[in-house]
């Protein structure tokens, strides 16, 4: 029933798609919530315990030294290192910090191409990806430009958790398994129970209830996460005053001094992730 | 917001009056009457399933609690409109009556000899989703029950549209599918009542 649901209604599910959004019938954007998140790169001091806590949230495996140096590593949240030039003097020599997760694109460019569609845009603004309608066909990842979607080389239950260790699973998310691709869902188990929580008080949403592992953890305090649906949220403040604007390619600002920028916005793929730019004392 | 979504006040026994017609005379069931005295009509999910019987360490029998006393499904499953899962009450709220009730019967003394080795009896799960799914008791209650205005004392008739009619088993059966289908359509013929169509609300 469901399988022909999707097959009868496969325009509409492309539409969604390939538009790049989630459209009710009228052809309106009916996001329910607008997770989005800003990292702000002067606080970051690359410690990850953001990737250490999104281990420890999501299930992830550890894959072993050589399956890593494969590359088969599965770090939803990952720290990159960019080296500074040699010659320069302390303290500004040294590496500079970017953690890299999903996106959350607005236009993600993984939906499109996915043949069964098992990753697709939430009315929460999100990118799904449904594990159990994933056939691994590894399209979405190769489409994507920020390389944050990892796939499942191999069976890692037994290994990444031996007795007594599969007891810290989480059980608020699915261990996945050989042949399926996963990524960073801005933790979607804490936003669902935080949604669940004011469905059952009959209230919405509060600023700072949804709180993915990697904003918990962070000691500097520099991811903050919310819903820019809600005008109150700090996250909406924070992308007022950046003067960080969604769905445009190139950022007019009034004051181009303000920090705020995402990663690959001229792809036009609308990221959901605002970072502030480093302050260097020689620039 | 889905927090906000009015449930719309027209009921929809217009559009699926034939449905609805059908539907009672199929099942002349008690669920027909009391939801009509709700404020919404739901669409009840359709479809059986024939569960393997489940050996309970010890017979319990539904049947006599809810249809001979009339005890409420929450009086035991006192977590469904709380959490997730609806529980299994624990041997103490056995005991809270079986301390006085029926103590010469067999499975109550089996009971109180549990109690008395301050044990519980290994009970075992009927209906069980797979890991990779979430399912709520407290928002389907909330949804289907509570804001429903349907009378509480009639909770077991909800609690059918999943379990079947557990009033008539002694140990309980699986006897409704509880695969995917099955709930989607159940999900797609609510819409109204907010039910969500969203992968994500569900698959984990």
């Amino acid at each position: 029933m469901s399988l022909d649901n999707i097959l009868n209604n496969w325009s509409d599910y492309r539409k969604a798609a390939e538009d790049g959004g989630f459209y009710d019938s009228e052809g309106n954007h009916p996001y329910e919530h607008r997770w989005t998140m800003s990292i702000n790169l002067d606080l970051c001091n690359g410690c990850n315990a953001c990737s250490t806590a999104c281990y420890a949230e999501n299930n992830l495996a550890f894959v072993g030294k050589e399956r890593f140096e494969k590359g088969h590593a599965m770090n939803w949240m990952r720290i990159e290192r960019y080296w500074d030039d040699q010659e320069k003097d302390y303290p500004e020599k040294g590496a500079s910090f970017l953690p890299m997760m999903c996106q959350q694109c607005g236009s993600a460019t993984c939906e499109p191409v996915c043949p069964v569609a098992a990753t697709y845009h939430t009315p929460d603004g999100l990118n799904a990806q449904v594990y159990n309608r994933c056939i691994g066909s590894r399209y979405c990842s190769n489409n994507c430009p920020y390389r944050v979607r990892y796939f499942n080389f191999y069976s890692y239950y037994d290994d990444a958790w031996p007795e007594p260790m599969q007891q810290q699973l989480n059980p608020d998310i699915s261990v996945r398994d050989k042949g399926v691709m996963e990524k960073c869902t801005f933790c979607v188990q804490r936003i669902r129970s935080a949604k669940e929580k004011a469905k059952m008080e009959d209230r919405a949403v509060r600023d700072g209830e949804a709180m993915p592992a990697c904003a918990q953890s962070c000691p500097t305090s520099a991811i903050v996460f919310g819903d820019t649906l809600d005008e109150n949220s700090a996250i909406s403040k924070l992308w007022k005053k950046h003067q960080v604007k969604r769905n445009v390619a190139h950022q007019d600002k009034e004051n181009p001094e303000m920090r705020g920028y995402r990663i690959f916005e001229e792809l036009n793929v609308d990221p959901s992730v605002m970072y502030l730019e480093r302050v260097r004392e020689d620039v | 917001m889905a927090v906000n979504k009015q449930i719309p006040a027209h009921n929809r026994r217009g559009r699926k009056g034939l449905a609805w017609v059908l539907g009672l005379a199929v099942c002349l069931v008690v669920i027909a009457p009391a939801a009509m005295a709700a404020k919404y009509d739901v669409v009840a999910p359709g479809g059986s399933h024939d569960g393997e019987d489940v050996e309970q360490p010890i017979e319990f029998p539904h049947n006599i609690h809810v249809k001979d006393n009339d005890i409420n499904c929450m009086y035991c499953h006192t977590y469904a409109r709380r959490s997730k899962v609806a529980g299994i009450p624990p041997t103490s709220k056995c005991m809270g009556c079986h301390k006085m009730v029926a103590t010469d019967k067999p499975r109550i003394k089996k009971l109180t000899e549990y109690w008395e080795n301050k044990e519980s009896p290994p009970w075992k799960k009927v209906t069980d989703l797979p890991d990779f799914v979430h399912f709520t008791h407290e928002v389907h209650l909330k949804t289907l029950l509570f804001d429903r205005e349907f009378p509480v004392e009639n909770a077991k008739e909800i609690c059918a549209l999943c379990h079947g009619e557990v009033e008539n088993m002694t140990v309980a059966k699986k006897v409704k599918p509880l695969n995917m289908g099955w709930c989607v359509n159940c999900h797609i013929e609510n819409q109204e009542l907010g039910a969500p169509g969203d992968c994500w609300k569900c698959h984990k």
